[in-house]
C-alpha cells in the first residue's frame, strides 16, 4: 500500500475515465424513462449511452437543475402544465414543429398555450394519465369509490394511501369540495388544509409512486389518494382486485411533455431522442415502460390489444371529459400549498 | 440429574439467544428467501424457486454498473484514508509536536458527527464552488468518515514495541523512508489491513452522501434506492441476497488471512 | 527534538489535516453562513438574517421534527441496551469459548446486507400481507392481519435491529475485557450472582453500553433511509425534513439551519458523554 501501488491504481482508474468517455445523453425524467426496454432502441441506433436521473415533481427537477452546471443535462422531462414557467427561466431550447407528429396527438393533449409560448414551440407532450382513486375492489365498492367524500368515511380508517405530491393531492380534496382545481387561492386554501388534515385519521401511508403501490398490494391499505392507472396497470396482472376509476366529481389530468435543454451541447441528438420518445415504438414502450404504465400522447402508439385493454384506450374520452388538468398555482400560492402539504405530514 | 439441572439452568439463556437471533435473521432470511419468488410480489405465499430475478439483475446494465462504482469508490476512498491516516498516525505517535492532541482530536473530530451533516456541508460547498456531482466528489466524502476510523485504529497500534525496533533502525543507518516501509509498514500491517476493510465495508454501504453527492454515476446503494422507487419486485431481493452472499464470502477470506497470520506469529 | 525532525512530522500529518479542514471544518462552516441567507421565491439571498432559526421555531412541523426524532432516538437507544445486553452478557459469559467467536460472528451477520436493503425487507416482512401478520393469523394470535410497519413502530423496529447488532458489540468487547477474578473475589466476599453482577460487571461494563449508546444515538437520530422507508411519511423527523427542504425546494439556507440545530443536538449529546467515550480507542 505504498505510494507507487496508490499512484497505478489512480492512473488505471484514469485510463478507465477516459474510455468511458463515449457519446452520452444526459435526461432529467421521471421514472418511467428509466426501463432500458425504452432506452436500448435509441442507445443502439445512435451508438449513446443515455444517462437518466429520475425525479418526482417539478420541485425537485428545478432543485436537481439549480445544484448543476449548464450544460449538464440535454433532455428534460417534466409536467406540461410546467412547461411555460421553465421555458420562461431559459432552462428549455426551442423546438420545430414540423420535428414531430402533431397531426397524431390526441387532441386533448396537445395544449398550444402550454406547450408554445409566444408561437415558439419548447416542448411536446408524451403521456398523461389521472389522479384520482386506486383502490382494491375486494374491500372497497365500485359505488364508494364513485364519491371522493366517503374516503373520510370512518369504515376506511387505516386504509388510505396517500400520493405524496402535493399538487394533485390538494386539488382532489378542492375537487370532493365542489370546487375546480383552477379555484384554489390564497383565501380558501385553509378550508381545504383542514379537509385535507381530517383525511390523516384515515391516512395509513403518505408515500411515492412505488410506496403507495407496494402498500395497496401488500394490503398495507385499500385506497390509493392521488393513484391511478399509472398505480395499478402493473399491478393488474398480479392481482386483478387491484383497480381505478374517475369518482364523479372528476380527477385531476396529469401530463408529460419532453423537451431539449437550452444549455445543452448535444442539442441534435437530444431533438433525436425527442422524436424517438414521440414515435410510434417509442410511445408504445413509454406506455408500458416498468415504472408505470400510462396513456401515450401519440394515437398511432404501436401498442397491441391486449396494452390497449389494460390502458383503457377505448374509455378515454368519457375520462378526459371528466378531468381537469394540472392546475399549477403562481410561486406565492405554490409555496403556501407545499407548507400545508409538509403540516399534513407532520399533523 | 445434574445435566438435567443444568439444562433448566441454561434454559433461559438459550431461549434468549435464540428469540434475538430470530429477530436478527428474520429479514434477512425472508429477504434471501424471497429472492426465489416466482411472481412479481416479494411477499406470501412463496411460488419459487426461480431463478429469474438473478437473471434480472444480472442483465441490469445500471445495477452493474453502479455495483463497479461502488468497488472502485470504495477501494479508491479507503486506500487514500488509510494513507492519509498512517502518515498522520505515525507523525503524532512518534515526534513531540505543539499541540499534538488538538491535532488528533481535530483529525478524529468527523466520528462524531452524522453522515448527514457532512453530506449537507459538502453538497452545499460543492454547489457554491461549482465543483461537479460526481463519483469522485462522493470519494472525498468517503474518505472524510473513513479517515478518523483509520486513524484511531492505526494510531492505536503504534505502540512502544515497533518506536524500540524503528530506534535500533535509524542507529544502524536506515534512512526514515527505510524505517517508515521496511519495519513499521511491516509490523503494523494487520492494522492498515483492518482499517481497509472497515473503511471499504463503510463506503460500500453508505447512501446519504452518496445520494447528495451523485448525478448518474451513482453506488450501488443509492441504484438499489432508486430500484425501489422504480417498482416493487424481487430484483431488490436478488441483488440484495447477492450483495450479502459476496459480502459472507470476503468475510471468510478475510478471518483466514487474519488468523491464518496470527497463528504464525 | 531537532528541527529537520519536527518540520518533517508536520509533513506527515498535513494531508490529513487539510482534508479534514477542507472537506469537513470550511463546509460546515459554509454551511453556517448559508444558514444566515434566505430563500425568497425561487432564489437564494445572501445577507444576514435569522429567518430560518425563527421559523425553526415558530412553525409546529420543525419543531416537531426535532422532539419526534428525539424521542425516536431515546427510544431506539434504550430498547436496543435492554436487548443487546443480555445478549452479549450470555456470549461473553455462558457460551463456551471456542464457541464465542463463531456465535458473535451470527450476531452481527445481517450487517452485512445492504442498508437500504434491510429497511426494505422489514418494509415486507412487517407488512399486513408480511410473514409476521401471517404467521400471527396461523398461529390464532391474531384475527385479522395486522401492519407494524407505516408507523413510529415500523422506524423503531427497523432500527432496534440495526443498533442491537451494533450494541451487542461494543457491549461483548468490554464484558470479556472485565478480569474473571473480579467475580471470584466478589463471590469469596460473599456476594451473591446477583450481587457480584449489580456491583461489579454492570459498573464495569458502563464504558461499553456508552460507547454503544453514542454510537446508536448520532447514526440514529441523522438517519433518512429507515424511517423515510417504514415509517409512512405520516410524521417527520429532523433528516427527512432536511431533505425535504433540498428535494422540492432547492432551500439550502432553511436546509442548513436545521443541520446545524440537529448538529448541536449531538454535540451536547457527546459532550455529556465525552467522559465515557474514548473514540480513538474504540
Amino acid at each position: 500500500m505504498n505510494i507507487r501501488v496508490l499512484g497505478f491504481t489512480l492512473f488505471i482508474s484514469l485510463c478507465l475515465g477516459i474510455s468511458f468517455a463515449q457519446s452520452e445523453l444526459n435526461a432529467l425524467v421521471w421514472c418511467d424513462h428509466t426501463d432500458q426496454a425504452l432506452l436500448q432502441p435509441f442507445e443502439e441506433k445512435f451508438n449513446v449511452k443515455v444517462n437518466v436521473k429520475d425525479y418526482e415533481g417539478t420541485g425537485t427537477a428545478l432543485s436537481l437543475i439549480e445544484q448543476s452546471r449548464p450544460g449538464d443535462w440535454d433532455v428534460f422531462v417534466v409536467d406540461s402544465v410546467d412547461v411555460p414557467r421553465v421555458a420562461e427561466a431559459g432552462i428549455l431550447a426551442p423546438l420545430n414543429e414540423a420535428d414531430f407528429p402533431w397531426d397524431d396527438f390526441f387532441d386533448e393533449v396537445k395544449l398550444d398555450d402550454i406547450h408554445f409560448v409566444n408561437g415558439q414551440l419548447y416542448a411536446v407532450p408524451e403521456k398523461f394519465g389521472y389522479n384520482t382513486l386506486s383502490f382494491n375492489n375486494k374491500n372497497a365498492s365500485e359505488a364508494d369509490m364513485l364519491d371522493l367524500n366517503t374516503l373520510w368515511d370512518a369504515k376506511f380508517e387505516g386504509k388510505i394511501a396517500v400520493y405524496d405530491y402535493y399538487i394533485p393531492t390538494i386539488e382532489l380534496i378542492a375537487l370532493s369540495m365542489g370546487m375546480k382545481p383552477s379555484d384554489i387561492t390564497a383565501e380558501n386554501l385553509p378550508q381545504i388544509k383542514e379537509r385535507l388534515f381530517e383525511l390523516k385519521k384515515n391516512t395509513a401511508l403518505i408515500g411515492g409512486v412505488v410506496g403507495v403501490q407496494t402498500a395497496l398490494a401488500t394490503g398495507e391499505v385499500d385506497i390509493i389518494v392521488g393513484g391511478g392507472e399509472y398505480v395499478t396497470a402493473v399491478l393488474h396482472e398480479e392481482d386483478p382486485s387491484l383497480d381505478w376509476i374517475l369518482p364523479k366529481q372528476g380527477g385531476v389530468r396529469w401530463q408529460q411533455a419532453i423537451g431539449v435543454f437550452a444549455d445543452s451541447e448535444k442539442k441534435e441528438l437530444a431533438t433525436e431522442f425527442v422524436k424517438y420518445i414521440v414515435s410510434p415504438e417509442g410511445q408504445a414502450r413509454l406506455a408500458t415502460s416498468s415504472c408505470y404504465w400510462a396513456m401515450p400522447a401519440n394515437s398511432k402508439a404501436a401498442l397491441n390489444d391486449e396494452q390497449k385493454a389494460i390502458l383503457r384506450w377505448d374509455e378515454q374520452p368519457g375520462y378526459l371529459a371528466n378531468s381537469y388538468p394540472y392546475y399549477i398555482p403562481d410561486a406565492e400560492l405554490d409555496a403556501l400549498m407545499l407548507e400545508a402539504w409538509t403540516e399534513f405530514l407532520q399533523y | 440429574m445434574s445435566s438435567l439441572k443444568r439444562f433448566l439452568r441454561l434454559l433461559p439463556a438459550t431461549l434468549y439467544v435464540l428469540l434475538v437471533f430470530a429477530f436478527i435473521f428474520l429479514p434477512v432470511v425472508t429477504l434471501v428467501l424471497f429472492s426465489f419468488q416466482g411472481s412479481r410480489l416479494p411477499i406470501p405465499p412463496f411460488d419459487g424457486p426461480s431463478l429469474k430475478w438473478y437473471g434480472a439483475v444480472f442483465s441490469d446494465r445500471r445495477l452493474m454498473a453502479a455495483l463497479n462504482h461502488s468497488i472502485w469508490v470504495g477501494v479508491l476512498s479507503s486506500l487514500l484514508a488509510v494513507a492519509l491516516a498512517f502518515l498522520a498516525a505515525y507523525a503524532l505517535a512518534r515526534v513531540k509536536l505543539p499541540l499534538s492532541n488538538l491535532w488528533r482530536w481535530l483529525i478524529t473530530a468527523p466520528l462524531s458527527m452524522s453522515y448527514l451533516i457532512i453530506a449537507m456541508g459538502l453538497l452545499i460547498t460543492f454547489n457554491a464552488l461549482g465543483i461537479a456531482k460526481s463519483l469522485v466528489a462522493i470519494g472525498i466524502g468517503h474518505v472524510v468518515i473513513n479517515l478518523p476510523l483509520c486513524f484511531a485504529i492505526i494510531f492505536s497500534q503504534l505502540g512502544e514495541q515497533q518506536a524500540r525496533l524503528e530506534r535500533a533502525a535509524r542507529d544502524l543507518g536506515a534512512s526514515e523512508l527505510s524505517v517508515m516501509t521496511l519495519i513499521t509498514l511491516p509490523l503494523i500491517w494487520p492494522a492498515l489491513f483492518a482499517a481497509f476493510f472497515l473503511s471499504f465495508t463503510l463506503s460500500w454501504d453508505e447512501f446519504i452522501i452518496a445520494f447528495l453527492l451523485s448525478r448518474f454515476d451513482v453506488t450501488l446503494p443509492v441504484e438499489i434506492w432508486s430500484l425501489l422507487s422504480s417498482g416493487l419486485n424481487p430484483k431488490t431481493n436478488a441483488i440484495g441476497s447477492v450483495v450479502f452472499g459476496v459480502s459472507i464470502v470476503l468475510l471468510i477470506l478475510l478471518e483466514t488471512i487474519l488468523l491464518g497470520r496470527r497463528r504464525r506469529t | 527534538m531537532n528541527r529537520r525532525e519536527s518540520l518533517k512530522a508536520w509533513g506527515l500529518i498535513a494531508p490529513a489535516l487539510l482534508w479534514t479542514l477542507a472537506f469537513f471544518v470550511v463546509p460546515i462552516a459554509i454551511m453556517t453562513v448559508y444558514s444566515f441567507w434566505q430563500r425568497v421565491g425561487t432564489k437564494t439571498v445572501r445577507g444576514f438574517s435569522l429567518d430560518n432559526y425563527v421559523a425553526f421555531f415558530s412553525k409546529t412541523y420543525f419543531r416537531e421534527a426535532l422532539f419526534n426524532s428525539l424521542e425516536v432516538t431515546i427510544l431506539v437507544t434504550v430498547i436496543s441496551i435492554l436487548l443487546a445486553y443480555p445478549l452479549a452478557y450470555i456470549l461473553a459469559y455462558q457460551v463456551p469459548s471456542h464457541w464465542q467467536r463463531l456465535a458473535l460472528s451470527l450476531a452481527i451477520l445481517p450487517f452485512w446486507t445492504s442498508y437500504v436493503v434491510r429497511s426494505y425487507s422489514w418494509l415486507l416482512v412487517l407488512s399486513a400481507k408480511g410473514i409476521v401478520s401471517k404467521s400471527l393469523q396461523t398461529l390464532g394470535i391474531l384475527h385479522d392481519p395486522v401492519s407494524f410497519v407505516n408507523s413510529r413502530m415500523g422506524t423503531i423496529i427497523g432500527f432496534v435491529h440495526f443498533f442491537t447488532m451494533l450494541l451487542t458489540l461494543t457491549i461483548f468487547a468490554n464484558l470479556v475485557q472485565i478480569p474473571r477474578n473480579y467475580l471470584k473475589a466478589a463471590a469469596d466476599l460473599g456476594a451473591s450472582r446477583l450481587q457480584a453482577f449489580w456491583h461489579v460487571t454492570l459498573p464495569l461494563s458502563v464504558p461499553g453500553i456508552m460507547v454503544g449508546a453514542f454510537l446508536t444515538f448520532v447514526l440514529c437520530i441523522g438517519d433518512y433511509i429507515t424511517p423515510q422507508i417504514l415509517g409512512g411519511n405520516k410524521e417527520l423527523l429532523l433528516p427527512q425534513v432536511i431533505m425535504l427542504q433540498i428535494g422540492r425546494q432547492a432551500n439550502f439556507p432553511m436546509a442548513s439551519a436545521l443541520s446545524l440545530i440537529l448538529m448541536l443536538v449531538i454535540s451536547l449529546v457527546f459532550l455529556v458523554s465525552a467522559r465515557y467515550l474514548r473514540l480513538e480507542r474504540v
